[in-house]
């Protein structure tokens, strides 16, 4: 088989496995892409080229000489630019300030992707800090405003903006982004591509900025749901570097069987018209294989639980860059003040909030023990328009159950995407299981994925 | 004033104590309606019963590096 820039991993490493595709020739379209193209949405901080070509030519030989490491060997991708490099590679977690920040070591995901034989093309932009001041518009990056492939005049959604960019426009086959809360499946859905939110811990953040240390998690978007299981086997496992990171071992298996989902009761009320349509569309067609039942939550504060945690974690983990008045040099205006208000977070709020996380994690589980997922529009609102604030209900702020729920009490979610709107831009539809139990809704997202051609549809600019 | 607005007003005196001198009016303002949001989140969480045993949800474990 040739490759295409929207070929999936599951096609490139048959490929390349086969000798048919050239791990340097795929590398250099995904540079000359990354340069040509990645400027036209802001998706990118820094093109790798040099590592780049040294790991496509070390995966090359390798391959050649009957050295075949995997799935992603040979396969390039980027990251969020809140994952170290080495090798004097800058990390500028998306902040003005920090645009020459050097780390002297890689993160953890990046050392397991070279030992995988994935090769790192780019650092994707970010919004500064992963949101984590308070931003409330798009132009919160020294990079400018991330712009969405399926309609540069919209918001590919944050804070992983470039994560979802450049696998939406073909410029990588795969990028890793990181959530907090909303940060991987916000862009998942304005960009029409798959993001794959792990279980917390299950993806050692070694390396990466901290924003909030108990809620952050790294994990993968592609372009189906079956490349993030072949994509989170390569980065999951065990740290010393991570006392978070689980000792669960994890591998992709991929299940054939019925389902059963669930939806929250009245979960969809207020939801845009269009998503309600294209999630409704979508039940239809999980119904071919899966069974759907209303399932409530108990009644607990969620939305305050995570965000008071999410509000002290990340007042902890910058306290020196907000002292240090440097949150003026930050792009967006309201980041020059949005994180002020969380260093008078009283200690026995944020402890009332960890306790009361408890009796959440245990209400969420029992909730859904009888299922294999809870299934619901990944957003609430279309992609918003480039130079305007974004609706409180997006993913990752006040009014998402789903986030609260999921952030807060550590559990995996995916997002694929469920059609389009009138006006072309796509929807998602989420997938969210207990804790570890990604096997189980990769593989409803698969089966969703099978039924439906979302994901092969591209924007119209960017294909060649 | 209520006593929830109190506690906002409080807060907030202390940031525009320490940080006053680097916002404008607008910003104050801004960073106020931040508190605000932050004490609400905390009445909603104080609403909520716990028991005395109702512990946090992770686990302090003693560090021996040889372990």
């Amino acid at each position: 088989m040739g490759a295409n820039v929207y070929s999936t991993i599951r096609e490139l490493s048959d490929g390349i496995r086969r000798k048919m595709i050239s791990p340097v020739e795929l590398t250099e379209t995904s540079l000359e892409r990354l340069e040509e193209i990645g400027p036209r949405y802001n998706a990118v901080v820094t093109v790798t080229r040099e590592r780049a070509i040294s790991e496509a030519e070390k995966a090359e030989d390798e391959i050649r000489s009957g050295t075949y490491r995997g799935p992603l060997h040979g396969v390039p991708y980027g990251v969020k630019d809140l994952l170290a490099t080495s090798g004097g590679i800058p990390t500028s977690w998306g902040a003005a300030p920090l645009k020459n920040q050097i780390f002297q070591k890689d993160a953890t995901v990046i050392t397991k992707l070279r030992e995988a034989g994935a090769i790192l093309t780019a650092k994707l932009a970010m919004i500064e800090f992963a949101g984590g001041m308070g931003y409330r518009q798009p132009h919160a990056t020294f990079t400018g405003p991330p712009r969405n492939p399926w309609d540069p005049e919209t918001w590919t959604g944050g804070s992983s903006s470039g994560s979802g960019a450049a696998v939406s426009a073909g410029l990588v086959p795969f990028a890793i982004g990181s959530e907090t809360w909303g940060s991987i499946l916000s862009p998942a859905n304005n960009c029409g591509v798959a993001g794959l939110r792990p279980t917390y811990g299950r993806v050692s953040r070694a390396g990466a900025m901290a924003l909030s240390y108990t809620l952050d998690k790294l994990g993968p978007l592609c372009l189906t749901a079956d490349d993030c299981g072949l994509v989170l086997e390569a980065i999951s496992g065990s740290d010393p570097e991570d006392p978070s990171a689980t000792q669960r071992p994890y591998s992709y298996e991929v299940t054939q069987r019925n389902f059963r989902l669930a939806i929250i009761k009245d979960g969809t009320e207020g939801i845009d018209e269009e998503i309600g349509a294209n999630f409704q569309a979508a039940l239809d067609t999980l119904s071919k294989f899966a069974t759907i039942e209303d399932v409530e939550f108990p009644d607990l504060p969620y939305e305050a639980i995570t965000r008071v945690i999410l509000s002290a974690e990340a007042a902890s983990a910058h306290e020196e860059f907000i002292e240090s008045g440097k949150m003026s040099e930050l792009t967006a205006p309201e980041d020059h003040y949005g994180a002020y208000p969380r260093m008078v977070v009283l200690a026995k709020d944020y402890i009332r909030a960890t306790r009361l996380r408890a009796k959440m994690a245990r209400a969420a589980d029992e909730a859904m023990s009888g299922f294999d997922a809870v299934v619901a529009p990944t957003s609430r609102r279309v992609a918003s328009p480039i130079v305007e604030e974004f609706r409180r209900t997006s993913p990752g702020t006040s009014r998402d159950v789903m986030g609260a729920v999921g952030n807060g009490a550590g559990l995996p979610s995916i997002s694929v995407p469920s059609g389009f709107t009138e006006a072309g831009l796509p929807t998602g539809i989420q997938f969210m299981g207990r804790a570890y139990a990604e096997n189980t809704i990769i593989a409803v997202a698969k089966r969703y994925q099978e039924n439906t051609d979302w994901h092969r549809r591209h924007p119209a600019d960017t294909t060649p | 004033m209520s006593k929830e607005n109190n506690e906002s007003g409080y807060l907030f005196s202390i940031i525009k104590e320490r940080y006053g001198d680097r916002l404008s009016e607008d910003e104050l303002a801004e960073v106020k309606k931040g508190v605000d949001r932050i004490v609400e989140a905390a009445e909603k969480l104080r609403e909520v019963r716990l028991e005395n045993g109702d512990e946090p949800f992770f686990v302090f474990r003693p560090y021996r590096g040889d372990d």
